[in-house]
């Protein structure tokens, strides 16, 4: 196990700090990593998700219609699908920006339905710009209860490096 | 050149008006830009209960004090909620959207933070052939978001499946 997939950090005796994150030094390529916990898609969630982004489409706001299109199951929207991306943030939570996501695919999510997380580290390169950080290239997917991959993406990240960044003087 | 276009309203009856939104799956061609409104202005507590709905666990998004001691110096509006409003301001003129499929690319060009209003444009890249017998076909389009300096903040390519005319699942008079 690397230094910083421990979870806290004992800052002096018997007191410890809660950490985020793996160092951008302790991620290595054909790692995976599965995230925890799972994301449950509720009626609840999914419809004032939809409202709370300003998306009056009736596929959401009239379930009438809704069920007209997506049969008897409430259709979780796919934006929100794909916001449960952060689910990763206990693995990236040293991230210093996203910069982009490729290659997004979004099968049909339902109320009720949970996801789980995984993501494989494809690429890292120390940034020549910023050298306090680094550059992440990371492969996720998600599947559902049943096993079956429902949502797929590559996305590329900056994180900061082992012992700089703004943790100490924050308190982290 | 200026005029108006597009019905957004059904005549159903004698001075009645039904609200109608969106383009047929027909009416979209390449080159097609649409800039959508309203904008939205995003707060900070927008940011943080965005995190708390998808469970993010990053503090840059939520912990003010860490975001000061960043290069940024206050909390980065998170990425779902840029991607989530900028789809959803869009929704008038994809109104008659079946689904998305996929977003090919999800480019974060500048930083967004709590104050900032951002607005929607979109572009038409490809509109695709279909069946007779399909009752939707499919649209790619660019997604650009623009902040109130008109810095473009981010921009997406993702592909969409539309209602073809006469294909909505009500009839054509209820929606």
């Amino acid at each position: 196990m690397k230094d910083s997939f421990s979870f806290l950090r004992e800052v002096e005796p018997n007191v410890f700090i809660e950490t985020y994150g793996v160092d951008f030094e302790d991620f290595e390529v054909g790692q995976v990593f599965e995230h925890r916990p799972g994301h449950t898609f509720s009626e609840a969630s999914s419809l004032s998700y939809a409202g709370n982004v300003f998306d009056l489409s009736p596929g959401y706001a009239d379930q009438r219609y809704a069920r007209r299109v997506y049969g008897d199951r409430i259709k979780v929207s796919e934006t929100f699908v794909l916001s449960a991306m952060a689910l990763t943030t206990k693995t990236f939570g040293k991230v210093v920006a996203n910069l982009s996501v490729t290659d997004c695919k979004v099968e049909p999510v339902y109320v009720g339905d949970t996801l789980y997380f995984e993501s494989a580290i494809l690429g890292k390169r120390k940034s020549k710009s910023r050298p306090d950080q680094g550059l992440l290239h990371v492969s996720s997917r998600a599947h559902n209860q049943d096993g079956a991959y429902v949502l797929s993406f590559e996305r590329k990240l900056l994180v900061y490096r082992r012992n700089v960044g703004p943790y100490t003087a924050a308190g982290y | 050149m200026e005029h108006l276009c597009y019905p957004g309203y059904i005549r159903v009856g004698d001075n009645r008006y039904r609200e109608r939104y969106g383009l047929d799956f027909e009416d979209f061609q390449v080159g097609q830009v649409f800039k959508h409104r309203p904008g939205v202005t995003i707060s900070q507590q927008d940011n943080v209960e965005e995190c708390i709905t998808t469970f993010n666990q990053a503090m840059i998004h939520f912990d003010s004090n860490y975001a000061a001691q960043t290069e940024f110096k206050q909390p980065l509006i998170v990425t779902t909620l840029i991607v989530s409003r900028l789809m959803g301001m869009t929704w008038k003129t994809f109104n008659r959207r079946k689904s998305i499929l996929e977003w090919k690319s999800i480019d974060m060009l500048a930083p967004v933070f709590g104050g900032d209003t951002l607005y929607a444009e979109s572009e038409i890249l490809f509109v695709g052939a279909t069946s007779k017998d399909s009752d939707a076909g499919l649209i790619e389009l660019a997604v650009h978001g623009i902040n109130q300096d008109k810095v473009k903040t981010n921009e997406m390519r993702c592909s969409m499946l539309i209602f073809k005319r006469d294909h909505l699942p009500f009839s054509a008079n209820n929606y």
